[in-house]
């Protein structure tokens, strides 16, 4: 199978997460699109790393997971200590670093 | 021991007295500092006893020695050690100062007894000794400066030392700004030696000089006029002289000590210290004479009027100096330096008797409420007396000889000289004049209220303390001045300098009579040795004929005062009435302050306040920091526009830039 | 015992103070420097005087593709400002940790930071490491003026700062890179920013001219002279009392330092050729600071303004091109900092028994009730004033020497200065402890240990020095004739012949 399959479903998927996170309010969804978006730069690597025939392209996307893993972790922690706060759990309200 | 030994210990015992009065004030509550101070000063002056006695013990041509302790400025071409040079001309400044310094230690024991500063004067008090001595032992350029300043500090402590005056405190650093003018002078001319020298030594400077200094070439004038600023501020001559006045604020026996007996008359020890360049440069000291023959006669018109009994002293202090000037600037320095002397034997000891007339007054200052206190102070007038005549120039006391030695050089000088003489014995008439002006009112006539009641045996006291200059109460918690008046026939601690300083103001002229004794010039000989000017003596006749004259212009004053102020006393009132103007002019002390006011302290207060206000606030503040705040603002404000805190913006934000670097690297590809 | 130890010292024992409990902290911040005082110390009793080279050198290759090193040394011409800095720093220190602060382990820190950032910027022999600690140096002031300031405008104060000090730093960091990357280029040699290796190196005399601009603009603005002083009245206003007695006692010497360190050796011909231009702005900030300082009402500011005119002093020194000005401007750099900071202390002193107001016309009178503090005091203002006796009139008259040699009416009209600060030395002194007892005084009381600790061992230091100004003297004179020789060549087209001729001896 040529790679240009495996970029094609990587650009979508790359694409519906990007939107998600622009257009989405809740924090949990943006968190959820993120996911996509690396996940989707995943599918590119490890194709890549098929085409070329080396591991480096894998390695990388083992690393992106456990990035993506800690980064879930502290995002949620977030999410849930703004809900105990009582905020608005709505990005759009949550304009503190206004300058 | 050698000289220099005694000269390190002329300096230390002061410099010792000052320190352990100072750090010892809760302790020495009662006389203690006095009795420390005028020992450490008396210590001083023996050491300079035998300073003296070493020196003549070596041969004529090795009186001049100078010892160093370590390098104090010692880099880059600049060699100044910490080093004094003991040489006749030195050992009989510190000897003079040394001396009258000790009798006024003692008579301030008494004077200020009751004062609560009475440590902190003793420990000024030494301080200055001190200075002073360092300043006429200083063996080169930079120490001179320094003892210099310290004097002046000194003096501004003892003259602001009642600081809760306002009126002293503004005549302190009146006096300190002068002086350090003065200091600016100095420093600027010792830089124009050094720029040729190569050196701040004395010795060395004044070897150097002949060879690389043309005669009166244009740098030496300059350096030697600036030398002569500092002279002239220290001295008092016009028109530095504005700080002397006022500085009678201060307590009285500094004004017998400092302002009479030995600072002011620091500007003749330096024209005579540096007779060697003054002589290269004829231009400057002319100047210097000119300017000491112009002093004498404005501050003698001007202690004529003044009412003041300190002021008119002061003023005559001036005239005296003027003398001084003159005559070390035209070359007779034995003649100067003996006047020196003896002026300030007979002016501490009119101080003196001034400071017992005042307290006898309680505080009071002015010659129109004083009248009659011959019968009830007999001893106090007995020394003013003295004192006066000495001033006046009256045979056989002191002053007569010393005043007219220098006369008597100007003449035999010649060359235009002749002048200045003339226009000296007019000072002289008016010395008389002056001076027993100032008799004929306080101690003749109908008794005043005060005199009465000290006949009677009772010292009057005020209720309150004043301020004689403003009538101003004085505060009364703070205790100085003390609450008690000390009058010196009352006091030991007063008296016995006060007869001491009486005797050497009759006698002390034996040391120098033309055609039978020359001993200071004999002794002063070494440090002169290489002057042209200093053995241009008159002959013993033509002295002998200035005398005479001097005699005769002295009782001329006298009678004068006497005609004005005893025989006919309305005339005063009468000339005053005619001559209304000039009167109101030589009150006003020729308007020398307000023409100072006007030029200089004005001037500088509208450009601090223009300084301030206008550049500090307009230029700096509003235009060059406020615009380039406003800059940063503006920007930071732009940037901030862009922070707006939601999330998406930060994202598109984020992926269109990334998708402009795909583009961009895509369209290069 | 390697330099590294006394520049990193502050700052390892500044970080072990702030996780010790609060009461603990600032002293062991204080007892740090003491220590690194005592270190400084023995730097200077083995510091071998008469050799030009660097002594106690650390050379080591930090970012070896820019030719950038850690390189520290002693000569000359920091030797005595090492010692200086470790001891202001010690005074201090034991002034703030007499006293209660909000945040005090935070405060400490701030203060070792600056310590051990100052100490760097001394020792550095690398033209990189020199900016480096320039700028971090600044960052503790920042937030020291900001934190724990006072008054309304703190802020603003803070920002002036700032903005002041980073545009200077800009200019010097962009002067810098472009001395290492032009001297490289312009001798086909690989890039170095090592100071000595630079000296080799000279640079063209166009390129001079303006990289000489940029680091000037740092230097000023730090120091600072008329008219890049915009921050300074605010800015020394909100400081607490000590970090404005650090920042202007340390800090600006710093500055004045950068001239004779970086500026005169590395770039002689523009040091020439810009010699009357600094000159000029060096007599006016000294004329300015004068006669602000004799009007302003504000007891700090008198102060604060007398620095501005002696560190004009200063740059007339250093750029007098003559030895004995750029002697007089090391000495004086040590005189200044050891009279400016008690005077910032006294006047604290002198705030708290005025009812906490600094301004002239709530004070007077204080002396009869505190004569400890009136004598202390009058010392220090005598020697403000550079009275002939004190080191600080050493300093002067070297100076003036200096300029006299160079520029006679330069010389003649910054003496001018010198009468001004009799005036307004004595005005402070006068209108805060004599006359009458001022409206605002509550208490006379004379000063009591916290405040004798710290005046008395420095007005000590100043007695001494007065005595024997030699010792900020003895140990320069060849690196400071080796720093100016450069500039002198380019203005006089002869190596160094600095004595004055010499008399014949009798």
């Amino acid at each position: 199978m040529p790679i240009a399959w495996y970029l094609v479903v990587s650009a979508l998927i790359f694409c519906i997460g990007g939107v998600g996170v622009l257009t989405r309010p809740n924090p949990l969804v943006i968190l959820l699109c993120l996911e996509l978006m690396l996940n989707a730069a995943n599918l590119a690597l490890v194709a890549f790393s098929r085409m070329w025939g080396n591991q480096a392209g894998q390695i990388f996307a083992l690393i992106v997971m456990v990035v993506a893993a800690c980064e879930v972790t502290v995002g949620l922690g977030l999410i849930v200590a703004i809900y105990r706060r009582r905020l608005a759990v709505n990005v759009d309200e949550l304009n503190e670093l206004r300058g | 021991m050698s000289p220099t030994a005694f000269g390190w210990l002329i300096l230390l015992f002061p410099l010792l007295g000052c320190i352990l009065t100072a750090v010892g004030f809760r302790r020495e509550r009662g006389v203690s500092a006095g009795a420390i101070g005028s020992l450490a000063i008396f210590l001083a002056f023996v050491c300079a006893v035998g300073a003296l006695i070493t020196l003549l013990g070596r041969s004529e041509s090795s009186r001049q020695v100078t010892s160093s302790l370590w390098n104090y400025t010692f880099t880059a071409g600049v060699d100044a050690k910490l080093s004094i040079l003991v040489d006749p001309l030195s050992v009989f400044m510190a000897l003079v100062v040394s001396g009258v310094s000790t009798l006024i230690h003692v008579y301030s024991i008494a004077y200020l007894k009751s004062d609560r500063g009475y440590a902190r004067f003793f420990s000024y008090l030494n301080f200055f000794v001190f200075s002073m001595l360092l300043l006429v032992l200083a063996g080169n350029f930079l120490l001179l400066i320094v003892g210099w300043a310290f004097v002046g500090a000194a003096s501004y402590l003892l003259i602001s030392f009642w600081y809760r005056r306002s009126t002293a405190t503004r005549a302190g650093i009146k006096a300190f700004v002068i002086n350090v003018l003065g200091d600016v002078g100095l420093v600027l001319g010792t830089f124009f030696i050094f720029r040729h020298t190569g050196t701040l030594d004395f010795l060395r400077a004044f070897h150097a000089a002949p060879h690389v200094f043309g005669h009166n070439s244009t740098d030496l004038v300059a350096g030697c006029l600036l030398l002569l600023v500092g002279a002239f501020a220290k001295s008092a001559q016009i028109p530095l002289h504005t700080w002397l006045p006022d500085a009678m604020e201060g307590p009285t026996p500094v004004s017998a000590l400092i302002h009479a007996a030995t600072m002011v008359t620091a500007g003749v020890y330096l024209i005579a210290r540096m007779h060697p360049l003054f002589e290269l440069a004829p231009t400057a000291a002319d100047v210097g004479a000119i300017v000491g023959c112009l002093t004498l006669l404005v501050a003698a018109t001007i202690a004529i009027v003044q009412t003041d009994l300190k002021r008119v002293i002061a003023y005559s202090t001036m005239s005296q100096i003027g003398y001084m000037i003159m005559g070390v600037s035209v070359g007779a320095y034995s003649a100067g330096l003996f006047h020196l002397m003896t002026h300030a034997f007979f002016k501490a000891l009119l101080f003196m008797a001034a400071g017992s007339l005042i307290s006898a007054m309680g505080g009071e200052q002015s010659l129109d409420r004083m009248r009659g206190f011959r019968k009830a102070m007999p001893f106090t007038f007995l020394c003013f007396m003295v004192g006066g005549l000495a001033l006046s120039g009256l045979p056989p006391f002191s002053g007569w000889l010393s005043k007219d030695d220098i006369i008597a050089y100007l003449d035999h000088r010649g060359g235009g000289f002749e002048v200045l003489g003339i226009l000296g014995y007019l000072g002289a008439l008016m010395t008389g004049i002056y001076t027993f002006r100032m008799i004929f009112r306080a101690f003749f006539g109908e008794p005043v209220e005060e005199a009465r009641e000290l006949e009677r045996g009772h010292l009057f006291h005020p209720e309150s303390g004043f301020n004689p200059a403003t009538g101003e109460l004085e505060d009364a918690d703070v205790g100085f001045p003390g609450p008690e008046h000390h009058i010196a026939e009352r006091a030991l601690a007063m008296k016995a300098p006060m007869a001491i300083l009486a005797f050497l103001a009759v006698v002390g002229g034996v040391l120098q009579i033309p055609g039978i004794d020359a001993s200071i010039s004999r002794f002063l000989s070494p440090t002169f040795a290489d002057s042209h000017l200093a053995g241009l003596d008159p002959s013993t006749g033509s002295a002998w004929v200035g005398l005479i004259i001097g005699a005769v212009i002295a009782v001329a004053g006298i009678g004068i005062a006497y005609r004005v102020w005893v025989l006919a006393p309305g005339t005063a009132a009468r000339l005053q009435a005619r001559l209304g103007r000039l009167h109101t002019f030589l009150l006003n002390k020729w308007y020398f302050d307000e023409l100072i006011d006007l030029t200089v302290v004005r001037p500088a207060g509208w450009l601090g306040g223009f300084a301030e206000s206008v550049l500090e606030r307009g230029v700096i503040a509003g235009g060059i920091t406020g615009g380039a705040l406003g800059v940063v603002g503006a920007f930071s404000a732009g940037v901030r526009r862009l922070q707006t805190g939601f999330l998406r913006y930060y994202a598109a934000a984020m992926l269109v830039g990334a998708f402009g670097m795909a583009l961009y690297f895509l369209i290069s590809a | 015992m390697s330099l590294s130890i006394l520049i990193w010292l502050p700052l390892a024992i500044a970080l072990l103070g702030a996780l010790l409990p609060p009461r603990l902290g600032p002293r062991a911040v204080f007892v740090g420097s003491l220590i690194t005082l005592g270190v400084a110390i023995s730097f200077v009793a083995r510091f071998k005087s008469g050799t030009a080279g660097l002594q106690f050198a650390t050379d080591q290759v930090w970012i070896s593709a820019l030719g950038i090193h850690y390189k520290l040394g002693l000569d000359g011409l920091n030797v005595a400002l090492v010692l200086l800095t470790t001891l202001i720093f010690s005074a201090a220190l034991l002034w703030a940790c007499l006293r209660d602060w909000d945040r005090s382990r935070n405060l400490f820190f701030q203060f070792g930071l600056a310590e051990s950032a100052v100490l760097g910027a001394f020792c550095a022999q690398d033209l990189a490491l020199f900016v480096a600690f320039f700028d971090l140096m600044l960052i503790p002031f920042y937030f020291m003026t900001g934190m724990w300031g006072t008054g309304p405008d703190r802020v603003r104060a803070t920002t002036k700062l700032v903005v002041y000090t980073l545009v200077g730093s800009f200019l010097m960091l962009v002067a810098a890179i472009a001395t290492g990357a032009l001297a490289s280029s312009e001798h086909h040699t690989p890039i170095t920013f090592v100071i000595s290796s630079l000296r080799a190196l000279p640079l063209s005399h166009t390129s001079q001219d303006w990289i000489f601009l940029g680091f000037a603009a740092a230097f000023v603005v730090k120091m600072p002279l008329v008219p890049f002083h915009g921050w300074l009245p605010d800015a020394y206003k909100a400081m607490p009392i000590p970090a404005v007695a650090v920042f202007s006692a340390v800090l600006s010497k710093v500055a004045a330092y950068g001239f004779l360190r970086i500026v005169l050796p590395l770039f002689p011909y523009a040091s020439a050729h810009f010699q009357t231009l600094m000159l000029v702005v060096a007599v006016l900030s000294v004329l300015w600071g004068t006669l602000v300082a004799m009007t302003t009402p504000d007891a700090r500011m008198v102060v604060a303004y007398s620095s501005v005119a002696q560190l004009g002093f200063i740059v007339l020194g250093i750029f007098s091109l003559q030895a004995q000005g750029a002697q007089g401007a090391l000495l004086q750099m040590l005189n200044h900092a050891l009279v400016t900071a008690p005077l910032f202390f006294i006047v604290a002193a002198l705030a708290l028994r005025a009812g906490g107001s600094e301004m002239l016309a709530d004070m007077g009178g204080i002396a009869f009730r505190a004569p400890v503090l009136a004598a202390l005091f009058l010392i220090v203002v005598l020697a403000t004033l550079a009275m002939p006796g004190s080191a600080n009139f050493a300093g002067e008259f070297l100076i003036l020497l200096g300029v006299f040699k160079a520029k006679m009416a330069i010389a003649f009209i910054a003496s001018l200065g010198v009468v001004g600060a009799a005036v307004y030395a004595l005005r402070l002194f006068i209108r805060s402890m004599h006359n009458r007892v001022g409206a605002g005084v509550l208490a006379t009381s004379d000063i009591g240990l916290r405040d004798a600790a710290v005046l008395v061992p420095v007005v000590l230091v100043i007695l001494v020095l007065a005595f024997y100004p030699q010792f900020g003297l003895s140990r320069s004179e060849t690196s400071v004739r080796s720093a100016i020789a450069g500039a002198r060549v380019q203005q006089h087209g002869q190596p160094t012949a600095t004595t004055a001729q010499v008399a014949p001896t009798p």
